[in-house]
C-alpha cells in the first residue's frame, strides 16, 4: 500500500491509544471488583498475556489469501517465529525496561490509595524520550517538535491530574528515576527492533510483542520474587481469574501492535505524544463502566475544567507536530577527483540530512533534509552545505507532497 | 558470484504543465516504487524506485515514459546510501 506516511502513522498512534483506552478501563474495573494483591497482579497478567499472545500470534500466523491474517495488520508479518541471533540484546534490554516500568507502576499502586496524582507524571516520558533523540539520533527534534512535546506532555498531565491523591518525594522519585527511565529503554529498543531488517525484510510488530512478552514475564517474576515472595506464588492463585486476564492482554496485544508499527514510522517521542490521546479516548469507556463498577471521568468541577484545558493541549499539540515539517531533495554534484566515499561522510555530518545516497547519473550524491521551516533550511543545512568540501554545485528541490511505501 | 539482491534508484520526472495530477494518479499505480514526491524546482516528480535487475528498473522506466503527460525522464541509479 502506498499512501502518506504521515497519516499511517497518525492512525496506528490514534487507534493504538483508542484500544489503549478500553484496556486502562478494563483494568481499572478489574482492580476495583476483585482488589487482587498488587504484586501478584502484576505477574498473573504477564503469564496469562503471554500465553494469550501466542495463541493469537498463531492464529495471526495463519495463511489466508495469499499472505497470513497477521499480515492485515502489519504487512512485514509472515509467521509467528524464533528470535534472531541479532535482535536478541535488544530484546533483553527492552523486555527489562518493559518489567522495571511494569513493577515501578506496581510500587505506586501499592503505596498509593489514590495514586493517578503521582502516575500523572508519567506524561513527562515523553520529554525524555526527545531528550534521548536529541542526544543519541542523527535525526534530532526540530524546536517546533519540542514546543509541541512540552504542550502535550503538560497538557496529559492536566488531563490525566487527580486532586484526591498526594503528591510526596517517593513517589516523585518512582516516577522519574524507575517508571520513566525503563519506558524509555523499553520504547527506544521496540523502535530499534522494529527498524531492524531480518533477512533483507523490515521486523514485523507481531513477533517483535510476542517476544517482548516473553523476556517481560522472565524478567517480571525475577523482580516480583526479590520484591514480595509470598504474594510471587499468589499469581499462581489469582491465575484461576485467567479469563479476565485474556480479555485485558488480548486487547492490549493488539493495541501495542499498532503502537510498534507506529514507532517504526515515527519517532518514539512524538508516537509516545500521540499516546497521550488515551487520556480523551477512555472518557467514553469510563462513562461506559460508571454503570458497573463506581468510577467516574472527573472528581470535582475544578478537577472537570483542568481536564478539559489538559485535553485541548494534548489535542493543539499533536495538531502541530503533524503540522511542523518541511522535506527536500538535494541534488550533489561533486567536484572532480575528490574522493565520494568522504564526501558522502562530510553531507551525512550536516544537521537535518536524513538520507544520503552515491548515485550514478547526472548527479554524484541524492541527499534527503527535513527542517521546521524553509527558513531553516536555508540556515541550517544550504550554508552549511555551501561550506563542505568536495561540493561543486548543489541544486534544492523541496518536496511539496510525497507517498511512501508502508 | 553473489549478486546484489536488490537495485535502488532515483527516477527524476519532468511533465508538461497541467498534467501533474493525472500524471501522479497514474504513477501512484505503478509497482516497485518506495516513495513518490512532488516537488518544487527543476523537476516535477521525484520517483524512489526498488527493483530487483536492471532489466526490471528499465521496464520501470518504460512504463513512466508511457504515462501521458510525462515529458523527460532521468534515471540516477544508487550505488551506496545512509539512511537515519
Amino acid at each position: 500500500m502506498r499512501i502518506r506516511k504521515k497519516y499511517l502513522f497518525y492512525v496506528l498512534a490514534i487507534l493504538s491509544s483508542l484500544i489503549g483506552a478500553a484496556v486502562t478501563v478494563i483494568d481499572t474495573y478489574i482492580s476495583i471488583e476483585y482488589k487482587f494483591n498488587p504484586w501478584s497482579l502484576c505477574l498473573a497478567i504477564f503469564i496469562a498475556g503471554l500465553v494469550i499472545t501466542f495463541f493469537l500470534s498463531l492464529i495471526l500466523s495463519i495463511p489466508f489469501g495469499g499472505k497470513s491474517i497477521g499480515a492485515r495488520i502489519d504487512p512485514s508479518f509472515k509467521r509467528l517465529r524464533m528470535l534472531k541471533k541479532e535482535e536478541l540484546k535488544y530484546h533483553l534490554l527492552a523486555g527489562m525496561g518493559n518489567a522495571v516500568a511494569t513493577v515501578g507502576y506496581f510500587l505506586i499502586i501499592s503505596i498509593y490509595q489514590e495514586p493517578s496524582t503521582i502516575l500523572a507524571f508519567f506524561e513527562v516520558v515523553i520529554l525524555y524520550l526527545l531528550m534521548m533523540e536529541s542526544i543519541a539520533e542523527k535525526n534530532a527534534p526540530t524546536m517546533a517538535e519540542v514546543q509541541a512535546s512540552v504542550i502535550v506532555t503538560f497538557g496529559a498531565i492536566m488531563a490525566s491530574f487527580s486532586f484526591e491523591g498526594e503528591i510526596n518525594l517517593l513517589g516523585l522519585l518512582i516516577v522519574f528515576l524507575v517508571l520513566n527511565p525503563a519506558w524509555v529503554v523499553f520504547s527506544i529498543y521496540q523502535r530499534k527492533l522494529k527498524i531492524m531488517k531480518i533477512n533483507g525484510c523490515y521486523n514485523d510488530a507481531i513477533n517483535i510483542r510476542f517476544w517482548n512478552l516473553v523476556f517481560t514475564t522472565f524478567f517480571t517474576a525475577i523482580l516480583v520474587y526479590f520484591i514480595d515472595k509470598e504474594n510471587f506464588f499468589g499469581a499462581i492463585d489469582i491465575l484461576k481469574y485467567w479469563h479476565l486476564f485474556f480479555i485485558s492482554m488480548g486487547i492490549t496485544f493488539f493495541s501495542y501492535v499498532l503502537y510498534i508499527r507506529a514507532l517504526g514510522l515515527g519517532k518514539a517521542s512524538v508516537t509516545q505524544a500521540v499516546k497521550a490521546f488515551t487520556i480523551i479516548f477512555a472518557i467514553p469507556f469510563t462513562i461506559l463502566a460508571s454503570n458497573f463498577v463506581p468510577i467516574t471521568f472527573y472528581e470535582s468541577i475544578p478537577q472537570l475544567i483542568l481536564k478539559i484545558m489538559g485535553i485541548i493541549l494534548v489535542v493543539m499539540g499533536v495538531i502541530s507536530f503533524a503540522l511542523t515539517e518541511v522535506r527536500a531533495y538535494i541534488f550533489i554534484k561533486a567536484k572532480t577527483g575528490y574522493p565520494i566515499n568522504e564526501l558522502l561522510n562530510n553531507v551525512w555530518g550536516v544537521k537535518g540530512i536524513t538520507s544520503v545516497a552515491v548515485v550514478a547519473g547526472r548527479y554524484d550524491l541524492i541527499a534527503k533534509a527535513r527542517m521546521r521551516t524553509l527558513g531553516k533550511g536555508y540556515e541550517r543545512i544550504i550554508r552549511t552545505l555551501e561550506k563542505v568540501k568536495g561540493i561543486e554545485w548543489f541544486e534544492w528541490e523541496t518536496i511539496l507532497k510525497e507517498w511512501e511505501e508502508v | 558470484m553473489k549478486y546484489p539482491s536488490m537495485i535502488k534508484a532515483y527516477i527524476l520526472i519532468t511533465t508538461y504543465v497541467g498534467n501533474l495530477k493525472a500524471v501522479l494518479d497514474e504513477m501512484r499505480k505503478l509497482k516497485n516504487v518506495e516513495s513518490i514526491a512532488v516537488v518544487a524546482g527543476d523537476y516535477d516528480i521525484i520517483i524512489k524506485a526498488k527493483v530487483n535487475s536492471l532489466e526490471e528498473l528499465m521496464e520501470l522506466t518504460d512504463q513512466i515514459h508511457s504515462i501521458k503527460g510525462v515529458k523527460r525522464t532521468n534515471t540516477q541509479v544508487i550505488e551506496k546510501e545512509i539512511e537515519a
